[in-house]
């Protein structure tokens, strides 16, 4: 699939909602020049309001709940959310802890989920491609 | 200098709308998704609620912090001399005194 309805670069906002770190590392090693997700246009910005894409790690503990839904709702249409890390997906480690009010998706609609304590930075690159291809298809149906 | 002081109101107009023409530019390309009345046109505080517009207070003195902090070194010990009592007042006043007397009377001897 070509990617033209898009036509802008894509900007991401990362969020730890209780993560160890460690997908946070491999989220960076993606953008550092190793990977260099950057040249694609691939930038992270320090605000959801500025963002198309959510990147989320961690369970979600029971404090940043509430954040990881105002970040959610405060990234404009269309907007993918993309989760990264098995804690994300279904607990991981932390599974059943008395704290943990995720995974992510009991939160907030994820659209691309990345497997793995931590994935590797290959995976991460891939669930931004599906999340743009997404987008493009937003775009092109112009929804709102 | 009188080339110099050149006035035109027409350069003046002209001047203007093509500042106006590149505002609208930079505006033209921003983000016009955000929907109206939704959390999307909330000021963004690291996901906190933000707390109404009466008590978004940023006090002038915040500003300034890091020129106090830099000069706190300074600050400190003036703080600390500024007691309020009048007799530390006089105190610091006689002896400023006394000192330039001393710094004047030693420059008439030589």
């Amino acid at each position: 699939m070509s990617l033209n309805s898009f036509k802008r670069a894509l900007w991401v906002y990362h969020l730890n909602t209780g993560s160890c770190n460690g997908c946070d590392i491999e989220i960076l090693a993606a953008l550092t020049p190793r990977y260099d997700l950057e040249r694609f246009g691939i930038v992270l910005v320090g605000s959801p309001r500025h963002a198309d894409v959510l990147l989320v790690t961690g369970p979600v503990t029971r404090q940043m709940a509430p954040r990881l839904k105002r970040v959610y709702e405060q990234t404009p249409d269309p907007k993918v959310v993309i989760a990264i890390g098995s804690c994300g997906l279904e607990g991981g480690v932390f599974y059943e802890s008395y704290n943990l009010v995720g995974p992510i998706d009991q939160i907030i609609p994820v659209d691309v989920y990345v497997p793995g304590c931590p994935p590797r930075p290959e995976a991460i690159i891939e669930a931004v491609v599906k999340a743009w291809v997404k987008l493009e298809k937003a775009a092109e149906q112009k929804v709102t | 200098m009188a080339s110099l002081a050149f006035w035109n109101p027409i350069a003046c107009i002209i001047a203007f709308v093509v500042l106006v023409a590149i505002i609208y530019l930079f505006r033209s390309r921003g983000q016009k998704k955000y929907k109206k009345g939704t959390a999307q046109t909330q000021i963004f505080l690291s996901g906190e609620k933000p707390p109404a517009a009466e008590q978004r207070h940023i006090r002038a003195h915040n500003i300034y912090w890091g020129f106090f902090q830099a000069l706190k070194r300074y600050y400190d010990p003036t703080i600390k001399a500024h007691t309020g009592i009048i007799n530390d007042y006089i105190i610091w006043f006689i002896t400023l005194v006394a000192v330039t007397a001393v710094i004047l009377f030693i420059v008439w001897l030589t």
